[in-house]
């Protein structure tokens, strides 16, 4: 009913207009003309071409709930059809590459939209917000399925063992099964590629279950290939040996790509960045950086966003954390808080940080740089099993003013049932805002489709600090979510929940 | 996922042992651990029994999910389960009155001690909540499951 209202709203518009103007044509009104509407950003000819997308999430298993992933590459005609593509599925029956037979989809003006995706098992359903015509955040909208990720318009010039050339660092996440024992595992590193097919300089550091490898190296026989038929040649789409699992992976471009694990029972899903091409030292990592993490604890899931500065020489300052342990609120600092890092001597961008507050304890974590502005984050602490990313915040002044605009948010978590989250939203520049999202709990098998949430921002001093952002979902009854953002520029916003009854994080993308 | 308290031990016995080898190639730089409040420990390891005083499956209090108190020898005891449907999914209830058995840990949280159960047994019924890391297993136990039964048992017909 809500997007009814909505998706009518262009229809009144240019029913008033019609008859604004009629009015106004016998010269009996000295009003002049309104301004002409302004011209929708997105529509179904915005998402046109080749996709490739990736998502991680909860699907029914033997009754039970149970971790999957998905990652592949769809066509889209620019008219609302599927017209092609290949995934490939991890889910607790085994892995799958899947064909895509058709499908179809609709973007609204606001950026949002649906898209089915049709294989020879059936038709899956997703909601998708586009923050530019060449990516978006996409959620999975079946009954006993839900699922989070993104959507990036591939570039098939680089579909091609030549296009992956040079420094890439990877994190993946998901669990490793070893017999009847299932593991909550993350893995982050970096390798070289050398453009036919073989990688060098592989590191990764493992965290399985709370056991840490420390830093190994890839084994011998570590190695990438695009697929030699038309998967590879029309959508990206090729396997790989790296950090010890197996993938099938899909190339975005030649600075992007899409991983997910074919190591059946285990599954991994995760991404590949070019690293930028530098020796990497302490002073690599200066001024200030945002970050969010997600994994498990002891206590069942658990993430954490914040900020840091590094001075270039090994120390970390002006460190911020709002941590959701299933519900447990921890926020730093709590007593004096004081961090170190390193960067690897080798050269290669890994290194480690930690930071401790006289009165919360120790907090250790590794990292792998991709540039001196970006890194893959895995925490190391005891019995946590976390990782994410951090990025360099901003100089430019942060106001609500500067924040300002559209945006389309992509979240996940649970309340205590997983959950996502895909919608989009105006931010004014009093701090306010609103929009429409889609959710998808999967223990109650609730979907919704075009909710309104309100909410507001409220900023924290010079707004590179720990800021408050709350949703108020119009639901019945209404519901609201407690965020903490950290602003990374006025292009992406990272979100953290510091309710104790829902954790849910994600991030927020600015439209044009 | 019913177990008997001697597989379980011996499945964990076994995973460590599967696991230790997993890590590969030679050590460049050396894992350092930090140890939080919130860390499982399987030394830590203790076992309580009592009546259940209370079931509730989605607690106020955190950790969020299913929670019981439970009614020991020498006090009332907040236990933790994880996630209520994981309990539904095998089968397992309980009910003011029933006797009940759990192997965890008793962690800190700051409204008080609660224990996070990895193994709970009520009557003839034993279920692992946790691994024997700490961590629960309601989002990955489908995957340990045999390959042939987990097809059989997966959805039927439901599209990929």
């Amino acid at each position: 009913m809500n997007t009814r209202v909505n998706r009518m709203a262009p229809l009144a518009w240019l029913f008033v207009t019609f008859f604004a103007a009629g009015c106004g044509g016998g010269g009996y009104s000295s009003v002049p003309p309104p301004p002409p509407p302004p011209a929708a950003k997105f529509s179904n000819a915005t998402l046109v071409g080749q996709y490739a997308l990736s998502m991680t999430g909860t699907e029914l298993c033997a009754g039970q709930a149970s971790i999957f992933g998905r990652a592949g590459s769809f066509i889209a005609d620019g008219n609302g059809h599927i017209v092609g593509g290949v995934e490939d599925i991890n889910v607790c029956t085994g892995v799958q590459t899947l064909s895509f037979t058709g499908g179809q989809y609709s973007v609204f003006p606001d950026g949002r939209g649906s898209i089915s995706l049709t294989n020879n098992t059936g038709t899956t359903t997703y909601s998708i917000a586009l923050s530019t015509a060449t990516q978006g955040f996409i959620g999975q909208t079946d009954a006993n399925t839900t699922a989070s990720g993104s959507f990036q318009r591939q570039n098939s010039a680089a579909f091609a063992n030549a296009a992956i050339n040079g420094g890439y660092v990877f994190d993946f996440k998901g669990a490793e099964v070893a017999g009847t024992a299932v593991n909550v595992a993350s893995i982050v590193g970096r390798f070289d590629a050398d453009g036919v097919g073989n990688v060098s300089n592989g590191l990764f550091d493992s965290n399985i279950a709370g056991t840490l490898s420390g830093q190994q190296t890839f084994l011998p026989g570590s190695f990438y290939k695009v697929d030699s038929n038309s998967d590879g040649s029309a959508f990206g789409r090729g396997t790989a040996h790296i950090a010890g699992q197996d993938f099938a992976f899909y190339i975005v471009d030649a600075t992007r790509v899409k991983f997910i694990g074919t190591g059946f029972p285990s599954v991994f899903i995760g991404e590949a960045f070019t690293q930028q091409n530098i020796a990497f030292n302490t002073a690599s990592l200066s001024g200030s950086y945002a970050f969010l993490i997600d994994g498990t604890s002891s206590s069942g899931p658990i993430a954490a966003a914040g900020r840091f500065s590094a001075d270039g020489g090994g120390n970390i300052t002006n460190i911020v954390v709002d941590e959701n342990n299933n519900g447990g609120i921890t926020l730093l600092p709590n007593g004096t808080l004081t961090g170190t890092y390193t960067v690897d001597a080798n050269q290669l961008g890994g290194g480690t940080l930690t930071w401790t507050d006289s009165k919360s304890g120790t907090s250790s974590f590794i990292f792998y740089l991709i540039s001196p502005t970006q890194a893959v984050f895995q925490e190391t602490d005891s019995k946590i099993v976390s990782d994410g990313s951090f990025s360099a915040q901003t100089t430019s002044t942060i106001s609500t003013a500067a924040l300002a605009g559209d945006y389309v948010f992509g979240w996940s978590g649970i309340s205590p049932d997983p959950e996502d989250f895909v919608g989009q939203l105006t931010l004014t520049s009093s701090g306010s805002f609103s929009g429409l999202m889609d959710f998808n709990e999967f223990t109650t098998g609730k979907r919704v489709f075009d909710i309104p949430v309100k909410g507001s921002v409220a900023l924290n001093g010079d707004g590179t600090q720990a800021n408050t952002f709350r949703v108020d979902v119009q639901t019945s009854p209404a519901s609201s979510f407690n965020f903490t953002v950290y602003i990374v520029n006025e292009n992406t916003l990272l979100l953290v929940g510091v309710d104790t009854n829902r954790l849910v994080i994600g991030t927020m993308k600015r439209q044009p | 996922m019913k177990h008997n308290l001697c597989k379980t031990i011996g499945r964990a016995a076994l995973a460590v042992a599967i696991l230790l080898p997993s890590a590969s190639g030679a050590q460049q730089r050396n894992a350092t651990v930090s140890s939080r409040t919130i860390a499982y420990e399987v030394a830590r390891e203790t076992i309580i029994q009592g009546v259940v005083v209370s079931y509730t499956e989605d607690s106020s209090e955190p950790p969020m999910g299913a929670h019981v108190a439970v009614q020991t020898v020498g006090a009332t005891v907040d236990v933790h389960l994880g996630p209520a449907a994981y309990l539904r999914s095998n089968h397992f209830s309980l009910s003011a009155g029933d006797p009940v058995r759990f192997v965890g840990v008793s962690i800190s949280t700051k409204k008080g001690n609660v224990f996070l159960a990895r193994i709970m047994q009520s009557g003839k019924q034993v279920l692992a909540l946790r691994s024997p890391s700490g961590f629960l297993l309601a989002a990955t136990a489908a995957r340990a499951l045999p390959q042939a039964a987990s097809t059989q048992n997966a959805q039927q017909g439901s599209p990929r």
